[in-house]
């Protein structure tokens, strides 16, 4: 059994309490502290109840003890981390910042994982990034010449938290700084819907390249690949229509379904950054193991 | 005599007709006559508002800024209002440079059932000094509660108008009946409505709204509009009249203004097609119209069939993305075997 | 429990699912019960295991209550059961809702007035803190379908003399400067909750408001007018009416409450707010001589007015909104309920 490495979650609410889920299970990481502000939230409530060290000292917690972690998954909201950030640098904590902050650097593990453990704070640009970005950085790939990409994703309204809904800007900038910096393209847009549909939709989204006569057997092997990437650590994680060229655009679409641990299924856009920071948090940990 | 306060987003809504190709000198021209119909708003910009230009829901020819950078040197009287979707329209990319330009009116428009998402931008356009309207897209998708609850945010964001939207052309006027006036029983604010004619019902259910209290009317000139078109804003206005309502527009002025727009605007003049009708009654979204019609054909499907299947997965304006999926799984369907 | 009371209990349940297929959307899913162990809780508890084994619904029911003893000591025929799981737990440490859970009626929150005067506070917490915690929990349901929240009657405070019925548009509240009001605005904070998360969420969510029941698995020894007077009669009488017996009630057997929730939870519109119970007011006199008509003999009525000031208040629904909604009717007379009940008593 290797040793594990320390960590600790800054923030008590669903994206917290299902990344505490998700460490749990993992091979390569503990929670030594779970934070939040309020002892009696649900998230709080439930990582008592799994037997986990807790704090409502918020990040006092992390000052007053940095040694009890040498990671802090950081799932408050973008300002609070935009104050914090230099104080987890200060404590020597690496930082995973799961808030559209746009302070540290932006990570989709498919893409550019091995190259992320080197920066001290990284940044898991936003739900709608982690789903479509990897699609988009594959046609990328096979296709040098692209003018303009776009990513469209829609969830199901419940999914989307009162957070969400006040900092859809955020969502949109994030996003779109997350496509040009992984495709290299500058002509980007996302878009975001909210669909109140019931039952809820799983969370997709569709990818749009303008491509002039692409290769589309080369695009198709790439996004294939990228796809089976993708589900080694979204098990949920489907294409649902491959790559067409259509009316002079290549159009791609993919879909979530979560692991539902703290949320629910269809919430797949939530499973998928909380998938990917784990899958950044493990890399860190097996690096510290070689070393 | 009740006042009623007509905005016209012809050269908003038309977008859709022509794929959103409208040029600066277009809104120009239009602007100019309606300016002298006395006409009090006028909506500029792409079919789904400021900031939506996109391969989902189309590329625009010209962007939103020269066309209100147009309209904005053109117009003396009327205000100039632009329709802005958040999750589209983001304030700093696309609001503020529109208020710098000199818009009026924001109309924040959003699903019916996710006014929250028009929060910040109704609050920022407010904190500018100016107008904001809140818009309530795909109305028929919500039962009346949740409507009203809806404009209720709305109104407590900031809006000084809440608008009821059509935009599948769905509605039949005893439901517009019920909730124009559930709304204009709770809210303080300007309750208005906003109608398509794919069920033939746009100058009959506008008549109903303003029956039950709401003092915004939107038509268009020659119905220019998505889908089968809008409530047709020459005949609105006179219909307006004959029943004691006051609008404050000059009529033969107004119809110069329509003469033109069929002239200068229209490649064809829209009319309720056999397509609009579907799309009517499985309550899709009119701004599909095109979409639909176009892949249908590249993946050989009926494109009933597919406005149906849109229908039933309750897949509301912005997922024009779905259209794809649908003709997709259709064609396979059909077939036996991917394309 | 007497053979010949569950007899009663699957007559009753006959009657309720005359017509089963109004419940089919509740066929193979998974419905949690608040307060499982109550008298609704009982009684909707025997009418999912009748659909189960009359009619193969192959509904899955979760229990959550404090003290599942009780419930095995109450309806040890049910004890044991595949299809009945329980969580022995306080709704408001509730943290988790199995995941397959698509249907919850919260009827948790106790209606014994004892406890509302001795331990207000934990009255509020339990049954306000109580109701968000089961709220939110459900937010992270994936096939949530309706939940259907069981406030109280009493959300409308003291019911004007002048109105024989009150209707669920009547906005009025308890009094908030009596501690035993407690109860009441606690039942009101949670349907503000349920508004909350219907519009914050999307929450479906339907409020039924009961009023009196009375019927088999009351417990005949808590303080209320009519069970007083049963039990009075049971033990041979002679039944007391204390305070005012002009004071108007209504009782709804629970027969039809169950048919009334379980329609609800079905067919009911979220938003939906309904009074659940009888509209056929009675004085407590009326009460006590029915009561006394079902015992032949030696029963006789003593009317005890010690107030100098009579209050005759007046606990009736109008029910007019749940009959045009969905068809809600009563099938029950109070003349029979109370029958029944004295028979189901006498049983045990």
């Amino acid at each position: 059994m290797p040793k594990k490495m320390n960590i600790a979650i800054l923030g008590s609410g669903n994206i917290g309490t299902d990344l505490l889920i998700k460490v749990l299970r993992s091979p390569y990481l503990k929670c030594t502290r779970f934070i939040g502000r309020n002892l009696s939230s649900p998230g709080m409530r439930k990582a008592s109840s799994l037997g986990v060290s807790i704090s409502d000292q918020s990040i006092d917690a992390l000052i007053d003890n940095p040694t009890c972690c040498e990671l802090v998954f950081d799932a408050t909201t973008a300002s609070y981390h935009k104050k914090i950030a230099a104080i987890l640098k200060k404590l020597g904590l690496k930082a995973i910042d799961m808030t559209p902050s746009q302070v540290g650097e932006m990570c989709v593990p498919s893409i550019n994982l091995k190259d992320c453990i080197s920066y001290p704070n990284v940044n898991m640009i936003t739900c709608g990034g982690q789903t479509a970005i990897p699609v988009a950085f594959a046609i990328s790939q096979a296709q040098s010449n692209i003018e303009y990409i776009e990513i469209v994703s829609s969830i199901s309204s419940r999914s989307a938290g009162p957070g969400t809904r006040a900092n859809i800007d955020e969502y949109v900038e994030n996003t779109e700084s997350g496509l040009r910096q992984m495709t290299g393209c500058q002509n980007v847009k996302a878009i975001l819907n909210l669909n109140p549909a019931t039952p809820c939709i799983d969370s997709q989204s569709s990818i749009f390249a303008l491509v002039d006569s692409p290769d589309m057997d080369a695009v198709s092997e790439s996004v294939a690949g990228m796809v089976l990437k993708m589900k080694e650590y979204v098990p949920g994680y489907e294409m649902i229509v491959p790559p067409q060229y259509e009316n002079g655009r290549i159009a791609a679409m993919v879909k979530v379904r979560g692991l539902g641990d703290f949320l629910p299924q269809y919430a797949g856009n939530l499973d998928i950054i909380n998938c990917a920071a784990i899958t950044l948090a493990e890399e860190y940990a097996k690096e510290e193991l070689e070393h | 005599m009740k006042k009623i306060t007509i905005s016209d987003p012809t050269l908003r809504d038309g977008s859709h007709a022509i794929k959103h190709q409208l040029t600066a000198e277009q809104v120009s021209r239009y602007c100019a006559a309606i300016d002298k119909a006395g006409v009090p708003i006028v909506e500029v910009g792409h079919g789904n508002g400021i900031g939506a230009s996109s391969i989902q829901v189309g590329l625009s020819g010209e962007s939103d800024i020269k066309l209100l950078e147009a309209a904005r040197s053109t117009l003396k009287h009327a205000k100039l209002g632009v329709h802005c979707i958040p999750g589209f329209a983001t304030i700093k990319k696309h609001i503020k440079p529109a208020l710098d330009l000199g818009v009026d009116i924001v109309r924040c428009a959003c699903h019916c059932t996710e006014a929250d998402t028009t929060r910040n931008h109704i609050t920022f356009v407010r904190e500018q000094g100016k107008q904001a309207f809140g818009v309530l897209m795909m109305a028929h998708m919500a039962p009346v509660d949740i409507l009203v609850e809806e404009a209720m945010k709305m109104e407590s964001y900031g809006a000084e108008a809440v608008i009821i939207m059509d935009s599948a052309g769905a509605f039949l006027p005893n439901r517009i009946e019920t909730i124009i006036s559930r709304l204009c029983d709770t809210l303080n604010v300007h309750v208005g409505y906003h109608g398509h004619n794919n069920l033939g019902m746009g100058i009959g259910n506008s008549i109903v709204a303003a029956g039950a209290g709401a003092t915004i009317i939107d038509g268009t000139a020659r119905c220019f509009g998505a889908g089968a078109g809008n409530t047709q804003l020459e005949i609105l206005v006179p219909v307006l009249e004959k029943l004691g309502y006051s609008t404050g527009i000059d009529f033969y002025k107004l119809l110069d203004a329509a003469d033109l727009a069929e002239k200068e605007l229209l490649q064809s003049a829209p009319r309720v097609k056999s397509i609009s009708v579907v799309s009517g009654l499985s309550g899709v979204f009119s701004g599909f119209t095109k979409h639909v019609e176009r892949i249908s054909k590249e993946y050989d499907v009926d494109p009933r069939d597919v406005f149906f299947k849109l229908g039933e997965r309750g897949i509301i304006a912005g997922q024009e993305d779905m259209i794809i999926e649908e003709a997709y799984a259709l064609h396979q369907k059909k077939t036996g075997k991917p394309l | 429990m007497n053979p010949k009371q569950l007899e009663m209990i699957k007559e009753d349940c006959s009657r309720i699912f005359r017509d089963p297929d109004r419940f089919s959307a509740l066929k193979n899913e998974s419905v949690l019960i608040t307060g499982g162990t109550g008298f609704m809780g009982s009684w909707l508890v025997e009418a999912i295991a009748y659909l189960n084994d009359q009619h193969g619904f192959g509904t899955k029911l979760t229990l959550v209550a404090r003290d599942i003893d009780r419930f095995n000591q109450n309806q040890p025929h049910l004890a044991s059961r595949s299809d009945i799981s329980f969580i022995e737990k306080s709704v408001r440490d509730l943290i988790d809702i199995p995941g397959d859970v698509s249907w919850i009626i919260h009827a948790a929150g106790t209606p014994d007035n004892r406890a509302h005067s001795s331990n207000p506070l934990d009255v509020i917490d339990s049954i306000a803190n109580g109701t968000m915690q089961v709220l939110d929990a459900s937010t992270r349901l994936s096939n949530l379908k309706k939940i259907v929240n069981i406030s109280s009657g009493w959300v409308y405070g003291a019911q004007p003399k002048e109105m024989p019925r009150v209707p669920e548009s009547y906005i009025s509240g308890p009094d908030s400067a009596v501690i035993t009001s407690a109860y009441a605005e606690a039942k009101r904070m949670g349907e503000t909750f349920c508004s909350v998360y219907k519009g914050q969420f999307r929450i479906p969510i339907v409020t039924l408001r009961p009023f009196a029941f009375i019927g088999p698995y009351q417990l005949i020894e808590k303080p209320w007018a009519i069970n007083n007077f049963i039990n009075d009669a049971i033990n041979g009488g002679p039944i007391n009416i204390l305070g005012d017996e002009s004071t108007i009630r209504s009782y709804m057997y629970p027969s039809d409450m169950v048919n009334w929730i379980l329609t609800v939870l079905c067919e009911g519109e979220s938003g939906l707010v309904l009074n659940l119970g009888s509209p056929e007011g009675c004085t407590l006199r009326e009460v006590a001589d029915m009561v006394c008509g079902c015992i032949p003999g030696e029963t006789v009525v003593i009317s005890q007015t010690l107030n100098r000031k009579p209050k005759h208040s007046v606990f009736v629904p109008d029910i007019s909104k749940a009959q045009e909604k969905l068809g809600l009717e009563l099938s029950v007379s109070l003349q029979d309920a109370i029958k029944k009940t004295i028979e189901w008593l006498k049983l045990g």
